[in-house]
């Protein structure tokens, strides 16, 4: 079966996803899962009252079983109480979408975890937050692993001193076309991420922590800059024969390693 | 029924009906084995080796430099493992491109099983080989470099002079699968000396299970599928003349119409190119902005999916492609996309556009009235585009 070989009901719901939207109160709590790396990300917000599910909406960045399974979950939980509400399983939400091609039943089949995080979110008291990651240096949430440490030290930097890893910017001149890392070290490594978006169309800024959400934080310049930045993730690898080549990347949400080809590593001192 | 607005040629490519004509008779009444001696048998070598003639001359090459194969996989195979295998008391190592399609990476993966060594050469955010870093992935024992001529993928057009002055004189013999550039770009292996080049007879609207590898003279490579000693022994089997004849008649028609066609798609890719990117914000072209093939537009637009884009689409009768790993089999994001430097996640969003003989200009009008409400729709779902707003 392809992977987009989808039933009728689910096309339906991917053309006319019901429930889409944001919730906001003090009575709602809300659920977050996948990451956009993945290439999905799901968020379900809740309006509990008397322990039942008065109103529900979702936002889904994803393919098209992404989207439909949010939507049908929306529907199949929509003046459920939290009790019943926490019984819908993956399952439960393919079934009623008349089924889902086999390879999307892991990957993209994620809105039932979403809205059972949010009904976790509601039983512990995390009612009336917005999704906004905490703020930098805090402590990264329970859902999302172990605290921030200081990074190790990157394998295979020192072999490439000088041969595409850089600890200082001197002539940005250097930079010219190329695609370079900016490995988060604070202000200045902020700094030279945004001089150096006038020499080059592809810098991108890396850091193990999560998004600030305070404007005052140096990296919230960054948002409105040429910078692809990438949060909740930190190089541990250098690789290339003789000239940096490409970087292995850990991403701490998800716990796994992916390859980043570019042509520059800058690691301030 | 195609789709009323079809733009994936790159994936498949009907046969144009002239050579459906070329091919009929040798179905039915003209089905002698050219191996045959009696007039029949003739008759079906002589088909053979004008056909042979005409497919070489479409890239300037000798007839006895040109043999059929079943296709394009089967051409790289041959050339690669062909190569190594004949070659091997010169040298154990070759260089790829990062930027190649995965069926290359595979079949070099599968000679890395037999001890060879394989570098793999970095490319530019374009997809465009380095000279520089070409010229230092070569060793001593290096002994073929294969670099397609252009990616299927995002279109980007591969410096083949500069990559063939580099490997001159050094005894290193240079593979180029032209699949994606065949019917696009000129090719002329008197002017480029390339040494193995892999051609496929659908990418010039011929029949698919066809296509040709090009074997310069004094280029020796081993044959993967000893048999009957066909094609030089190189290539065992019974010829498939239909489709040998088909591939000869697309080539015939592909050189007549080939100056006037390239300037009409080119038209067409520009046209779409400056309105997609003007009419969707945050909306970026991959692959190279000039050295690019004539009928490749390939983009990318944040914060959403390219499997949603491609189904939405799909809505609106409109057949495209996606180098999102959701649309994959393996669920994996395209390799090329990923040598370009991008992110996983920028690489779900993208979206190819590729024209071929059968599109009219109304098509890009089309694309153009439907795809921005499209991405801003799926934008509006999008939990990620809702951040980029507030910013």
């Amino acid at each position: 079966m392809k992977s987009t070989s989808y039933s009728e009901k689910t096309l339906d719901h991917f053309r006319n996803p019901r429930n889409v939207g944001t919730l906001e109160g003090p009575d709602v709590a809300v659920g977050k899962v996948g990451n956009p790396i993945c290439g999905d990300l799901m968020y379900i917000y809740i309006r509990v009252s008397d322990d039942r599910i008065v109103d529900i909406k979702f936002q889904t960045f994803g393919c098209g079983s992404a989207v439909a399974t949010s939507s049908m979950t929306t529907e199949l939980v929509k003046g459920r109480t939290l009790d019943e509400a926490m019984k819908v399983t993956r399952n439960d939400v393919a079934d009623a979408l008349e089924g889902l091609p086999p390879i999307k039943m892991h990957c993209s089949n994620l809105a039932a975890d979403a809205l059972h995080d949010a009904i976790k979110s509601w039983r512990e008291g995390r009612r009336g937050e917005t999704p906004e990651p905490p703020k930098v240096g805090e402590v990264r949430s329970s859902s999302c692993g172990l605290p921030v440490t200081k990074p190790p030290a990157i394998e295979g930097a020192e072999v490439l001193l000088g041969k595409g890893v850089y600890r200082k910017v001197e002539d940005p001149k250097a930079f010219v076309d190329k695609r370079v890392l900016i490995v988060d070290r604070g202000k200045p490594s902020v700094d030279v991420a945004l001089d150096l978006t006038k020499h080059t169309g592809r810098v991108i800024f890396m850091s193990s922590t999560k998004e600030p959400s305070s404007k005052d934080d140096p990296r919230a310049l960054l948002k409105r800059s040429d910078v692809k930045v990438i949060y909740e993730a930190e190089p541990i690898a250098v690789l290339g024969e003789g000239e940096v080549e490409k970087v292995r990347v850990h991403d701490l949400n998800e716990n796994e390693d992916y390859e980043l080809f570019i042509d520059a590593v800058v690691i301030l001192e | 029924m195609p789709a009323e607005v079809y733009l994936d040629y790159q994936s498949s490519k009907p046969v144009d009906p002239r050579v459906v004509d070329a091919m009929r008779p040798w179905f039915t009444e003209r089905f002698g084995n050219p191996s045959s001696l009696h007039l029949d048998g003739d008759e079906a070598t002589d088909a053979l080796e004008r056909s042979r003639e005409r497919v070489a001359q479409f890239i300037g090459a000798n007839k006895d430099e040109l043999i059929f194969t079943s296709g394009a996989t089967e051409s790289n195979n041959l050339a690669i493992i062909g190569y190594v295998i004949r070659n091997r008391r010169r040298g154990d190592h070759i260089v790829i491109a990062e930027s190649e399609h995965i069926s290359i990476h595979n079949i070099a993966k599968a000679i890395e099983k037999q001890g060879f060594k394989v570098s793999k050469v970095g490319v530019d955010q374009y997809g465009r080989v380095s000279v520089e870093k070409l010229r230092k992935k070569i060793i001593d024992t290096t002994i073929l470099v294969s670099i397609g001529w252009a990616s299927s993928e995002i279109g980007t057009i591969q410096p083949m002079q500069e990559i063939a002055d580099v490997l001159h004189g050094r005894g290193i013999a240079l593979h180029s699968d032209a699949v994606a550039a065949e019917g696009l770009v000129p090719i002329d292996v008197r002017k480029v000396p390339i040494d193995l080049l892999t051609l496929s007879a659908n990418d010039i609207y011929g029949p698919k299970g066809l296509g040709a590898l090009y074997i310069r003279r004094n280029v020796n490579i081993a044959p993967v599928m000893p048999g009957g000693g066909q094609e030089r022994g190189l290539r065992s089997g019974t010829e498939d003349m239909p489709g040998i004849v088909g591939m000869a008649a697309a080539a015939d028609i592909m050189a007549s119409e080939m100056p006037a066609e390239v300037l009409r798609l080119a038209h067409y890719r520009d046209r779409l190119i400056e309105g997609v990117l003007g009419r969707i914000p945050k909306s970026y072209l991959n692959g190279h902005p000039r050295e690019r093939l004539p009928n490749n537009a390939h983009f990318r637009f944040e914060a959403i999916e390219g499997e949603s884009l491609l189904l939405s689409l799909k809505d609106k009768d409109i057949a495209v492609s996606t180098g999102s790993a959701c649309s994959s089999k393996t669920l994996e994001p395209s390799h090329t996309l990923i040598s370009c430097g991008l992110l996983h996640e920028e690489a779900h969003g993208s979206l190819e556009f590729t024209f071929g003989r059968w599109n009219r200009p109304g098509d890009v009008d089309r694309v153009l009235e439907v795809l921005p409400g499209i991405v801003e729709r799926l934008r509006s779902l999008s939990p990620l585009y809702e951040k980029e707003a507030k910013a």
